[in-house]
């Protein structure tokens, strides 16, 4: 009893001793690379949450490793100073209070450097304060939400159009192709679908405009046969809409079941073809239901994905087949591959010494002079953090998509302007190694 | 006017449905006391076995027939091996326990078949019919789907009452020991009242798919309308579960035209609200005996 408790005693103190020896390791490794989290001299670990199940998934859930791809590349060819990137990627299922939990695991327990990529309004505006306050940059946000670039929160960044941005470039488009017609608008109930329309009605008189229908995304299941039941009760001869694919095809389906074909303007985020065509298979009994999309008019800021001369085109083929096996060429892989792009340039930029501030400078100062597959440049500054800020608008035959108007610029309020820069070309070590 | 008639006919499509799962909310909790929080996605389970083999090239009503079938399986083995056990346990365990199923079926689902929404082939045309001179919303898609709810009820309406197996299964529901003493196989009633519910639940899967993004969490929200429909009618009565069904359906369409489709889920709720003010059995229940 007497002998426990003293080999007890013992060991207690050994434990003390032991313990005390780690924490001064400790201390002292945190002091050695003095630096910044999530970086190591042979390492870079960044994170996002993205939606990989539920509602928001389809499509959604092929970007973060489209954006992966990008990083494997890189690792593959040395990485960017001899770092590899670890990319870690959580499904938050678009909810965002498991955004909350798994961006502050992300944080707290993977040390991530920034979060690169995180994927959707109500669950990226969830964590936008606590990234900020934690000093941890929030990247490149999968979303066209105005509150990117936002003086308050100084570590958010934006990367796609700006939802204003494109209800004005394709508001324009119908004010000069379908003067006089009447005008129902189809939209998301939130930031998104707001964000949208404000755009569109800086463009389209009001007068103009016959019908406003909305819908909710947490209560997307059926048809949205009531929307179109009203806006074609309307006379609505263009049909505007704001909606995510799962929803394009819930709208298109009942119209055409009426024997309602307006003309659809529909906002980049919901007109891709190779996703919203397979939904529409219930349509024409298995066959592609892509038909009903033919005449579609969207907007686009990256090239189109059937443009398969086109150079980026083919170094994004080239990146998915090898590094994201299985994945389709469409228009989620597109983006992510051009965002990762995007981000690997921003830590080339920053340079050997890798920290939070001079990620941000790199950014915030070169940003604007970044080669990305992007028709229009990054306007990324010091008080700008929204990336791109024009596209040019599309039309869908058979399946893909074409150019029909030259490329524009604007921004929330201003003018909309012709974009006279030329198209950016792939850097030859990305051309020739990829 | 014609507004009006297009909501009413997609109330009326859409509330079959509901009808429909309702029914097999109603069977089960005949037959069990349980709220089988995982009818849906059974449902979607099932419904996932026929998308296999329509991709597979097997024709349409061998496929819709094979999930039938797989519903029915797959409710006698949930009650065998699942339900079974929790009887004379505390009352939350089913809950627990169904919930449970129902995260389980769309996690396999989502593993099995992938999460990636896609279409599915309908059995009829969905364009919509022309009466008169005008187009209107309902289609021969929209018929098949009235005409074969209907058939299921009256199917289980003649099996009910003019069956001796109904016979057992009203009597086991009602009053267990009472049939065991007379010799009725309660187990077995309560595995057929259990594989009944879960075949109506297919027949919706099979009928939702077609107009949903289809995935494997797309009967969630039919699951939540179809309880409200299920309530409405009393959960004791097949015919309560129709009303009920059809109330729900034309309630939210009317919602969802006039007043915009945020207010649906709200609507469900203002219903569920009134009816059990007015009536707190349901529409179409017995009154409860009161011992005096």
């Amino acid at each position: 009893m007497r002998m426990r408790s003293s080999r007890s005693r013992r060991a207690g103190a050994m434990t003390a001793v032991v313990s005390a020896v780690a924490m001064l390791g400790a201390a002292c490794g945190s002091s050695s690379s003095a630096s910044t989290r999530g970086v190591t001299s042979s390492t870079i670990t960044i994170g996002a949450t993205v939606p990989l199940t539920g509602p928001a998934a389809p499509g959604y859930s092929e970007i973060a490793p489209a954006v992966n791809a990008v990083f494997k590349w890189v690792n593959a060819h040395g990485g960017v100073y001899g770092r590899k990137i670890h990319y870690i990627y959580l499904d938050d299922a678009y909810n965002p209070s498991t955004t909350v939990t798994k961006v502050r695991q992300l944080v707290l327990q993977d040390k991530i450097l920034a979060e690169v990529g995180g994927l959707g309004t109500p669950p990226q505006t969830a964590v936008q304060g606590y990234l900020n306050t934690q000093k941890v940059p929030q990247l490149f946000v999968e979303s066209g939400c105005t509150c990117w670039s936002d003086a308050k929160y100084p570590y958010s960044f934006g990367w796609q159009p700006n939802y204003t941005v494109e209800g004005k470039i394709l508001g324009q488009y119908i004010k000069q192709h379908f003067a006089g017609e009447k005008v129902g608008y189809l939209f998301q109930a939130d930031d998104f679908g707001e964000g949208f329309v404000k755009g569109l009605d800086q463009e389209i008189p009001a007068s103009q405009v016959v019908s406003r229908q909305s819908y909710d995304a947490a209560t997307l299941a059926g048809p949205l046969s009531n929307q179109i039941a009203a806006l074609k009760s309307a006379g609505a001869q263009v049909v505007a809409m704001a909606t995510i694919p799962a929803a394009t095809a819930l709208a298109l389906l009942p119209a055409a079941s009426i024997g309602y074909f307006p003309q659809y303007v529909v906002s980049s985020v919901g007109a891709d073809p190779p996703t919203v065509g397979p939904l529409l298979s219930s349509f024409s009994k298995g066959k592609a239901g892509s038909v009903l999309l033919n005449g579609m008019i969207s907007n686009a800021y990256l090239p189109p994905e059937a443009d398969t001369g086109n150079p980026w085109i083919q170094v994004t083929q080239k990146l998915l087949k090898q590094y994201d096996v299985g994945a389709p060429l469409d228009g989620n892989t597109e983006f992510g591959v051009a965002l990762g792009y995007t981000f690997v340039q921003a830590l080339q930029t920053a340079g050997k010494h890798l920290t939070t501030s001079s990620l941000m400078d790199a950014i915030e100062k070169h940003g604007a002079d970044f080669i990305t597959p992007g028709l229009v440049p990054l306007t990324y500054s010091t008080t700008d953090h929204y990336g791109y800020s024009g596209s040019e608008v599309v039309k869908t035959e058979n399946g893909a998509t074409a150019p029909v108007s030259p490329v524009y610029v604007t921004s929330n309020t201003g003018p909309i302007t012709l974009y006279t820069g030329t198209p950016s070309q792939p850097p030859s070590n990305l051309a020739s190694t990829a | 006017m014609s507004h009006f008639v297009n909501l009413s006919l997609n109330g009326i499509s859409s509330g079959m449905i509901y009808a429909s799962v309702a029914l097999g909310l109603v069977l089960v909790w005949r037959a069990t006391r349980i709220i089988n929080f995982a009818q849906g996605s059974m449902a979607m389970f099932s419904t996932y076995m026929a998308v296999t083999l329509l991709d597979r090239n097997l024709g349409y009503w061998e496929a819709f027939a094979v999930a039938l079938a797989v519903g029915l399986a797959l409710g006698a083995v949930v009650e065998r091996t699942l339900i079974r056990p929790l009887q004379g346990k505390p009352e939350l365990n089913p809950v627990i326990v169904t919930f449970g199923l129902f995260i389980l079926l769309e996690g396999v689902a989502g593993a099995i078949f992938g999460v990636r929404s896609r279409g599915v082939p309908a059995a009829f045309s969905q364009s919509g019919l022309t009466i008169g001179h005008h187009r209107v919303s309902f289609s021969h898609f929209d018929l098949f789907v009235l005409g074969s709810v209907l058939a299921l009820m009256v199917l289980m309406l003649v099996l009910f009452r003019a069956t001796d197996v109904g016979l057992r299964m009203r009597a086991s529901a009602f009053a267990p020991e009472m049939s065991r003493l007379v010799g009725v196989r309660v187990g077995r009633v309560l595995t057929l009242g259990w594989a009944l519910a879960s075949l109506a639940g297919s027949l919706a899967g099979l009928l939702v798919a077609p107009r949903s993004a289809f995935s494997p969490n797309y009967m969630d929200l039919i699951l939540v309308y179809a309880f409200t429909a299920a309530v409405v009618g009393g959960l004791e009565s097949p015919v309560g579960a129709l009303v009920g069904g059809l109330l729900t359906g034309l309630v939210l369409s009317f919602v969802g035209g006039y007043l915009g489709s945020s207010l649906e889920p709200l609507g469900a709720a203002v219903i569920l609200i009134l009816v059990l003010s007015a009536r707190p059995e349901g529409l179409f229940s017995r009154p409860a005996a009161r011992q005096v």
